[in-house]
């Protein structure tokens, strides 16, 4: 099973990272989900696939109220993010999921129907969720055409989806980045490969820059803090992607 | 389970049995603190509160008791939680199945009926293995409905055995007064995880 780890807490507003599975077959890639509880309301940041809804469900249990998430967040539409959907459907029929538009009519192949989403525009978005304002920052072609990051001025916290995202081999499964030079190597070949345009890193960079971050959550791999937050975006600045080496 | 309402519903069941062993836990948590404080008190009452004293200690062991037998239960809603999602995604194979049935014609519907045959004795099992393991649940909540019971047994002696301590009786009477309300409280969630466990999967 998961389990669902406090990361931030000011009074009713919380994050909150359900992680390590430690019960999943290695075939399967490993994921973080982020819950943000706002009070009475919550919203889930990349659900996860299928596979891991039990693990993803229970340890969310644990920590709050299923009944009260009101909102699923899929940064892309990758099926490690959002193929669980059909089974939070199941369970909740009104739960409402935030996505790009690029992928409105693709993702229903997991589940849902024209009342289920709500498109995300080119430029991003405010997503409401109890009395806390988030906001979708846009991310595109990193690694998805259509991708967004969720940024939380008030707790400083920026979601960051695929973009930091790093596997890592047992025994260096810490929930935080320790030591970043050691831990970046296990992103290095990721960012690489998956990764597909110089134009929108450069872009992603700039923007991210210009927002107080204090904690970065990519979706695998550990947390991002304080300096190596900065220490990421150089790297990955100064990082070449989008080729395909021999 | 009633197969219109099916698994989603099952899973809603099992979070409304989940938030109330999750507010027991918690109050088992107060009263193992309360009983420390009980203990404390006992202590400074001196020879006066020496049966109070013993009852605390048995309170304390009855609230650690009661928690874990309270992790138990939730290993078992976890363990729902995952046969439940299977059932859940064979329903939905189900309804696309059933899709495929009616619009196949000659050989292909053949074969889908066979699958659709072998898929409805896959399925049987599934609720078999869901109406199992809630027996075992059923049991482990009239297990913890009878410890809670000698709980609230403690609670009214430590109230009687309150009046003989001198002059600590008045805080040993609020002390023991407080424990009977929160083992209260707990009965009363007890009586409503077993209204969610008999309650059919519906709304
Ligand atoms: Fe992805
Ligand atoms: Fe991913």
């Amino acid at each position: 099973m998961k389990t669902a780890q406090a990361i931030y807490e000011d009074g009713g507003h919380k994050w909150y990272a359900i992680v390590r599975d430690t019960s999943r077959p290695n075939y399967l890639v490993d994921t973080n989900e982020y819950l943000i509880v706002a009070g009475d309301d919550a919203i889930l940041l990349d659900p996860g696939g299928s596979e891991v809804f039990p693990a993803v469900f229970s340890a969310l249990s644990t920590a709050f109220d299923p009944r009260r998430v009101s909102k699923l967040f899929a940064s892309h539409q990758d099926p490690d993010v959002i193929s669980s959907l059909s089974m939070w459907l199941e369970f909740n029929p009104d739960i409402k999921c935030y996505l790009s538009w690029l992928w409105a009519s693709f993702v229903p192949h997991f589940g849902g129907d024209g009342d289920t989403f709500v498109s995300i525009p080119d430029g991003g978005m405010d997503i409401i969720v109890g009395s806390q304002r988030l906001q979708a920052i846009p991310a595109h072609y990193l690694h998805s055409s259509g991708n967004f990051n969720i940024y939380d001025p008030k707790a400083k916290i920026l979601f960051s989806g695929d973009v930091g995202a790093a596997l890592l081999p047992p025994g260096e499964d810490g929930l935080f980045v320790e030591n970043f030079d050691r831990h970046i190597r296990h992103a290095e070949g990721f960012h690489r490969r998956w990764m597909g345009s110089e134009r929108a890193k450069r872009d992603w960079c700039a923007r991210v820059s210009q927002l107080d971050i204090e904690m970065m959550c990519p979706q695998h791999g550990a947390i991002y803090r304080g300096e190596d937050v900065r220490r990421f975006i150089d790297w990955f600045a100064h990082l070449e992607v989008g080729a395909l080496k021999s | 389970m009633k197969p219109g309402h099916g698994a989603g519903g099952e899973l809603r069941r099992i979070v409304r049995i989940n938030e109330e062993i999750k507010s027991v836990v918690a109050t088992a948590f107060k009263i193992n603190l309360m009983a420390m404080n009980a203990i404390f008190l006992a202590k400074r009452a001196g020879q006066n509160a020496l049966g109070f004293g013993v009852l605390s200690n048995e309170l304390r062991r009855f609230a650690t008791d009661l928690q874990q037998q309270m992790t138990v239960l939730r290993e078992m809603t976890y363990g729902s939680v995952a046969i439940v999602t299977g059932l859940l995604k064979q329903t939905q194979l189900n309804r696309v199945l059933e899709r495929v049935r009616a619009e196949a014609v000659g050989e292909g519907r053949k074969l889908i009926d066979e699958f659709l045959l072998n898929h409805a004795e896959a399925m049987l099992r599934h609720q078999e293995r869901i109406a199992a393991l809630n027996r075992r649940l059923t049991q482990m909540i009239a297990d913890t409905a009878q410890l809670v019971e000698l709980g609230s047994v403690l609670a009214r002696s430590a109230k009687i055995e309150a009046a003989y301590g001198g002059g600590f009786s008045s805080s040993l009477m609020q002390v023991s007064s407080d424990f009977e309300q929160t083992i209260g409280d707990i009965q009363h969630s007890l009586e409503s995880l077993t209204k969610h466990q008999f309650q059919e999967s519906t709304e």
